[in-house]
């Protein structure tokens, strides 16, 4: 470094030095000034006076202890600690009910829309099917057995020691009214549709691969492994059959 | 006043599981009612729009089952 430029920087090291006390004193002036402006003006009558306030005199004073009486609740605590937890909970409440909804809404959205509910079921008028005779109608892309059985049939099937069974089940699970029998037509194999009053047992007789079912839609032979599934139905009138 | 505040305090704000408590109920509670508000809202301006409105004019009262 050139003495030169030494000389400068000490300088303007000395000029700041000389001008920092003249702005000190400057900006005291200000503040001095403000002051007076609050306290003289004839129109308010609020001074403000800070928590932290060093005293109004030249020389601050150093011991004041900041003071917050003023912002002190006059009426107790409670007024103000009922308020800000009925804020937490009210603000809580309101988050459930939000994901409470949010939730709802991903289910719903998930479940089946009416005009597929309405579709999904199948109404069949019982009084046209005489006894002993069996119908396939369609339900939900799948066949669908509604057998009138006679008394014969039904005393057979409830007459059978069905704990051997590959799949037990006793008639009574599988039917409603004794007397109506319905069970999708769809062979537990491999699923092709079985024949109606064919097999040994006089039930059903699957041709792909010879599984027989009974009266009651039992596997009782062949490579089936379960009964015929039995559909949900319902019967909201004497005559009339709700698959669905 | 401070009383009841006191009062409303450790009924419902002192314990936790009370708190909790009470603020699912009034979020079911509210969620009820805001339903309820705002179907009655969604009436009153499409009055004369619904099905149940006009539904008189094309059914008898007797084959009310037909339909529902």
């Amino acid at each position: 470094m050139s003495l030169s430029s030494k000389a400068t920087t000490s300088l303007v090291r000395h000029a700041a030095r000389q001008q920092l006390p003249a702005l000190r004193s400057s900006t005291s002036v200000v503040q001095k000034r403000n002051r007076a402006d609050v306290t003289d003006a004839s129109t308010s009558h609020a001074e403000f006076k800070s928590p932290f306030h060093r005293g109004l005199g030249e020389k601050q004073d150093t011991t004041v202890i900041p003071s917050f009486k003023k912002y002190r609740a006059s009426g107790g605590e409670n007024t103000n600690k009922l308020f800000q937890y009925f804020m937490v909970g009210a603000f809580g409440g309101l988050s459930a009910l939000g994901a409470k909804n949010t939730v709802q809404d991903f289910l719903v959205n998930m479940s089946a829309s009416a005009d597929v509910l309405a579709q999904a079921k199948v109404e069949v008028d019982l009084a046209t099917i005489p006894e002993g005779k069996n119908v396939i109608i369609k339900w939900r892309g799948k066949p669908v057995f509604i057998r009138h059985r006679t008394g014969d049939e039904i005393k057979e099937a409830e007459d059978y020691d069905w704990k051997q069974l590959r799949d037990p089940q006793p008639d009574s699970d599988r039917v409603k009214k004794p007397e109506w029998l319905i069970m999708l037509g769809v062979c537990t194999h491999l699923g092709c549709v079985p024949i109606g009053e064919a097999g040994d047992y006089g039930g059903w007789f699957c041709p792909c691969h010879g599984s027989h079912y009974d009266i009651s839609g039992r596997v009782r032979k062949g490579p089936a492994p379960l009964n015929l599934e039995v559909p949900e139905y319902d019967f909201p009138e004497d005559n009339a059959l709700v698959i669905g | 006043m401070s009383g009841v505040l006191s009062g409303l305090y450790s009924a419902f704000v002192k314990r936790n599981s009370i708190f909790l408590a009470t603020i699912f109920t009034g979020a079911f509670a509210t969620n009820i009612a805001f339903d309820i508000v705002s179907n009655k809202v969604w009436d009153q301006i499409n009055k004369g729009r619904q099905w149940k409105d006009i539904k008189y004019r094309y059914m008898q009262a007797g084959d009310e089952d037909e339909d529902e």
